[in-house]
């Protein structure tokens, strides 16, 4: 998708962040040149071709951004915030920058467009199989963390921001 | 070197699923201006600033880790 958008003036990049669920693989950072580290193995692991960010030791960019785990931002030439979400989701991600394209296309065509505010519920794909490989590859630690923290959610409320349709 | 206390509050050693999705969603809405930010390049080393790729393009950012 990345070299797909690029011929289209769009740059994606990755900032690395804290560990989301550390392990003993992946313990949590206490220096930056172990966070580096993480980062290139995050790189090779995944074949990540997009240009990689490393964000400093106290999360810096990424507290400026929102903390959550796994966003994404597309920010517009000029430095405007084009489209968030507080999930990545490829689909979802290939929609949105065809909207803004296409609305410029339309603009250069001579329509008269106007930006405006608008949310809409995102619909992201969802594998619990591939999310427990990705805790198993943090190290036991992860994988005990997330079914404790999950047992506890069970007789929670639903957490704040987080969505549910009842559709 | 930054402050230790600032280091392990931020880098949680244990996931408990404290995340808050409710203030991401008005910290910056569309249309906000993006702040930026200083990171290093992993790949040379150097640091960059975010706004150095939107002067010149749309770009889209993903946050995330290994884990």
């Amino acid at each position: 998708m990345a070299r797909e958008f690029a011929t289209k003036g769009v740059e994606f990049v990755f900032l690395y962040t804290r560990e989301a669920h550390p392990g003993e693989n992946f313990p949590a950072h206490s220096s930056f040149e172990q966070k580096r580290a993480h980062a290139r193995a995050f790189k090779a692991e995944f074949k990540v071709e997009r240009p990689i960010l490393v964000d400093d030791l106290t999360g810096t960019a990424h507290k400026l951004y929102g903390s959550v785990p796994n966003m994404t931002y597309l920010i517009g030439r000029g430095g405007r915030v084009l489209f968030r979400a507080d999930w990545t989701d490829p689909p979802t991600i290939k929609y949105a920058l065809n909207y803004v394209l296409d609305s410029r296309a339309r603009r250069r065509e001579g329509f008269r467009l106007a930006p405006f505010y608008a949310e809409f519920v995102g619909y992201r794909w969802n594998d619990p199989a591939k999310f427990q490989e990705g805790l198993v590859r943090a190290g036991q630690q992860a994988v005990d963390d997330f079914s404790r923290a999950m047992e506890k959610r069970v007789k929670q409320p639903l957490r704040p921001g987080r969505i549910e349709l009842n559709e | 070197m930054a402050d230790r206390t600032a280091v392990e509050s931020y880098n949680y050693s244990v996931f408990v699923g404290s995340e808050n999705f409710m203030d991401f969603r008005t910290l910056l809405p569309v249309g906000s201006s993006a702040p930026d930010f200083e990171a290093v390049l992993l790949e040379t080393a150097r640091p960059v600033k975010l706004s150095e790729y939107w002067k010149r393009n749309d770009v889209l950012i993903e946050f995330g880790s290994f884990t």
